[in-house]
């Protein structure tokens, strides 16, 4: 009891320590704003499959699956079935930080297709999800549960040509969920640039 | 933004030019922040012996790249080796990282610069002139953003005769790469636990050594802690260094061994360098010792009876229970019940007294049983429930036991010193004695079946201060006693039974034929832990035994000497031809037989080995001496629909075999909770934590687990008879 007690004391302390949503547990409600300012919630999506995606353009592995067409393929390829929501939660100050105008190009240049773009400038969202790479995938399935967390796939590298031949984790547990069945590979471990929280 | 990118240029820059002669000597890849090189240790190579040739990295102020486990984010550094015909190259040798904190996450890796050391061999016969050396190295360097880079690099090593100078060029680099290295710590013991959402590895240096007051443990695999939150480091005593992480969530699966590396900036007792190798299993007796007390010197909490100890208690009591109806207690109880039967009738005050004197023999000897576990497990020695019977010596006695006992209920002889519990016509005292021995007999025998829930509460006990551990058993012991002392209390429900009569005769008969089945069952046990030879000792030691009985009931008027004389002698003579010899170890016999699952020796390095491959694995924790694993193999496993189901899932199925004392099956029972068998576990691809499956197995608990998984191949390719 008492070691309980100064174990959550000790993980009080770490500072701005960083929250999870580990599978199979409800998903962290979030109120953030996408890039033309309108207000979007966690609640707006109650019943709906709801897929995140961290975001970072400065990053080589989000370029990756940008580059190939991967995760535009996916926003497009599962539009319909799920609400895709790419998540940005750099901080102001990192040098990769972009501003709306210039972001909305690059998303229109790449032809990238969510269904909106969340800024997540302070980083709560991203801190309450415990995202800590880019790309960082999680799926919610409509009971507001998570269903998925972690890696786009299961191949670690900046390489495009790489895209090819990988297991996408993303895409297995959007399949199952679909056909009905529970996912079978519900956590992996992200891999990416760090998310540049404040 | 331009000033934080010029920055590390200009540091790159001037760090460039600080170095101009490398450069120039050797073929150098510049990419935007990193400088990279390969440098050898010797000036040339010698054929067939190991030559350190590393990849050095120096980065640009600031940067950095990444250790094997990147932590948090990032991507270690990989090396792709082309070389001459016959050279083998080594793994990288990693030096300790560094923490590198990037807002609320942290990653491990290295600033200014790193050198990857490998070994490198050119084959035995190698030709003495240049060799050309060329490395595809690719990392990931980053600040606040990440840079993927690559570079193809070169070194012409010369193959010479003799053993070569050291490259003075590089010899700085390369010491201090060597420096880096974690040290092999031998005589040093390493231990590993979790206990809730704490991972707890433990070092002991050797005898007389100090340990550092700060340091930081680095794990060797990721999604195992969560490498940002801190770290809680004790000195136990000075030998005795205990970190407590907080475990990633969710938890991983098969923590069986913790590997990494323990850094502290002091130095470690006795060895070079700041950085020692851990590896540390897990270990029962600390999972059990839990999760320090907060501040050192403070008293140690008193356990409460808290919810937990409250459900141990409950499922103790219900496991005890049902411990009454396993084959190898049931026939000792029937006897005693046939005992109550035939004084149903006669002083009830008696009666209950006789009941509660049971009750307290089965009570005492669960205690004395459990006592002598947890004083054994205080010395370290790796033990669980049902240790006993891991001893070929115990299971000799215990079939002699049984035996001896089969043959009074067949009517070979009776008993004449105690327990004449079938003659009426015994002293007080002497059916006090026999009540509290059958007490003891019963508790001796139960041992081997462990009930339902037994597990549970078994396992539950570990992790507690030892007066509750002896409650859980205690309460395990009411349970067992329950039935039988209740009969004794309310004769009433006695009279619910058949009249004594000429079937008491009978049904004792009966009653032997269990318990020569056990004696058989024994018998194959003890042939598993100590071989054919041992088995027949046994079997010619029981005839011996037989002899013993019928001399001693076939002349049982007679008050001769030579009577209880002759008794005395075979009996003697059967325990020393049944005495096994030293337990020669058995090689594993697991053949796949038509019709079965073909099953592999487990290890908790195969485990981790074909989860790391993403195949599911079911585990199957058993014993020769286990029957109710014998039952649940038969009934579940060899189910013809689980073998198909596993066949086209590509389940692999692997037999951990506690039938002898194995320390590490008790450290991985201990991890998943339990210190009992049956234990099934079954480690599905993407899940964590391996699912337990219910210890009175049926076959469709086992398909329903592995339901989720994808069918393979159809169930044609099955190799069906």
């Amino acid at each position: 009891m008492k070691s309980q007690v100064a174990l959550a004391i000790a993980s009080l302390s770490a500072a701005a320590a960083l929250a999870t949503a580990p599978a199979g547990q409800p998903a962290p409600a979030f109120a953030v704003t996408d890039l033309a300012g309108k207000p979007v919630k966690l609640d707006d999506y109650k019943g709906k499959t709801v897929v995140l995606e961290w975001h970072n353009f400065g990053c080589p592995f989000v370029q990756k699956h940008y580059r190939s067409g991967n995760m535009q393929a996916l926003q497009k390829k599962y539009g319909n079935d799920v609400v895709w929501l790419a998540v940005n939660s750099t901080n102001k100050g990192a040098s990769d930080w972009m501003e709306a105008a210039p972001l909305t190009a690059e998303l229109k240049k790449f032809d990238a297709r969510p269904a909106a773009y969340l800024v997540d400038e302070p980083g709560k969202m991203g801190m309450a999800y415990g995202a800590k790479t880019t790309p960082h995938m999680y799926i919610i399935d409509p009971q507001g549960k998570v269903a998925y967390n972690g890696a786009i796939d299961d191949k670690r590298s900046t390489n495009v040509e790489d895209v090819k031949g990988a297991k996408n984790y993303v895409v297995a547990a959007l399949d199952e969920m679909k056909a009905g069945k529970p996912v079978s590979t519900p956590t992996t471990s992200p891999y990416g640039c760090t998310v540049k929280y404040k | 933004m331009s000033r934080n990118l010029l920055r590390p240029a200009a540091a790159f820059l001037a760090a460039a030019t600080l170095f101009p002669l490398d450069s120039a000597a050797l073929p150098v890849v510049k990419t935007e922040h990193v400088e990279a090189a390969l440098v050898a240790d010797r000036q040339s190579a010698q054929p067939g012996k190991p030559i350190a040739v590393g990849l050095r990295l120096r980065m640009a102020d600031h940067w950095h790249t990444y250790w094997k486990n990147p932590g948090d984010s990032g991507l270690p550094t990989r090396i792709k080796w082309e070389l001459p015909p016959g050279w083998t190259a080594g793994e990288i040798q990693w030096p300790y990282p560094q923490p590198l904190p990037i807002g609320p996450l942290l990653n491990y890796g290295y600033e200014d610069e790193v050198v990857l050391l490998v070994a490198l061999t050119p084959p035995a016969g190698a030709v003495p002139g240049p060799a050309a050396i060329r490395a595809k190295a690719e990392w990931l360097v980053c600040k606040d953003v990440c840079i993927p880079e690559k570079g193809e690099l070169d070194l012409v090593l010369p193959v010479a005769a003799g053993e070569a100078a050291p490259d003075p060029r590089w010899q700085a680099s390369i010491e201090r790469a060597r420096g880096m290295l974690p040290a092999e710590a031998p005589g040093w013991k390493f231990e590993s636990a979790i206990a809730a959402r704490t991972l707890i590895v433990r070092m002991t240096a050797p005898e007389g050594a100090a340990m550092p007051v700060k340091a930081t443990f680095f794990p060797a695999r990721e999604l195992l802690i969560e490498p940002a939150a801190p770290q809680k480091v004790t000195r136990e005593g000075p030998r005795t260094l205990r970190f407590e992480m907080k475990l990633a969530d969710p938890p991983p699966a098969n923590v069986a061994f913790v590997e990494g590396v323990a850094v502290a900036q002091s130095g470690w007792p006795g060895l070079p360098g700041k950085a020692v190798e851990v590896r540390a299993p897990a270990s029962a007796t600390l999972a059990a010792a839990g999760v320090l007390a907060p501040a050192a010197g403070a008293a140690p909490s008193t356990p409460g009876i808290a919810g937990g100890t409250l459900a141990a208690l409950a499922f103790a009591l219900l496991g005890g229970i049902l411990l009454n109806l396993m084959p190898c207690v049931f026939p000792v109880l029937g006897i005693k019940v046939m005992g109550f039967v035939e004084h149903a009738h006669g002083d009830p005050v008696a009666l209950r007294l006789q009941g509660l004197v049971f009750g307290a023999g089965v009570v005492l000897s669960f205690l004395v049983l459990a006592g002598m576990m947890l004083a054994l497990r205080a010395q370290g020695v790796q033990l669980g429930w049902g240790f006993q019977l891991q001893s070929p010596a115990f299971v000799t006695l215990l079939a002699a036991l049984f035996f001896l006992l089969a043959l009074n209920l067949s009517g070979l002889f009776e008993w004449g010193l105690f327990a004449q519990s079938m003659t009426s016509d015994l002293g007080a005292r002497g059916r006090y004695a026999d009540a509290f021995l059958a007490g003891v007999l019963a508790t001796v025998v139960a041992t081997p079946c462990t009930a339902p829930f037994m597990g549970a509460a078994v396992g539950f006990t570990l992790a507690q201060p030892a007066p509750v551990a002896l409650l859980v058993f205690a309460t395990l012991g009411i349970g067992m006693a329950l039935p039988v002392v209740a009969l004794a209390l309310f004769p009433a429900l006695l009279k619910r039974l058949p009249r004594p009569g000429a079937w008491m005769e009978t049904f004792k008969q009966v009653l032997a034929f269990p318990l020569y089945a056990t004696v058989a069952w024994l018998a194959w046990v003890l042939g598993g832990q100590a071989g054919n030879d041992a088995v027949l000792g046994l079997l010619i030691g029981l005839v011996s035994i037989a002899i013993a009985a019928w001399i001693y009931g076939r002349w049982h008027h007679s008050r001769s000497v030579w009577r209880y004389a002759a008794t005395a002698l075979f009996v003697a003579l059967g325990v020393y031809v049944a005495w096994p010899q030293a337990v020669v170890p058995q090689a594993a016999g697991l053949q796949a037989r038509p019709g079965e699952l073909p099953w592999q020796e487990w290890s908790p390095e195969k485990v981790a080995e074909l989860t790391a491959a993403g195949k599911p694995v079911f585990v199957d924790f058993t014993a020769a001496w286990c029957v109710t694993c014998q039952v649940n193999k038969r009934v579940a496993l060899n189910n013809a629909k689980v073998v198909q189901a596993f066949a086209e899932r590509g389940v692999v199925a692997l037999r951990a075999d506690w039938t002898a004392n194995d320390p590490r099956i008790t450290a991985t029972l201990a991890a998943l909770g339990r210190n009992a068998i049956p234990v099934y576990a079954l480690y599905l691809p993407g899940e964590t934590t391996p699912r337990l499956l219910p210890e009175l197995l049926t076959p469709s608990a086992v398909l329903a687990g592995i339901d989720s998984l994808p069918v393979l191949k159809p169930a044609t390719a099955l190799t069906q008879r």
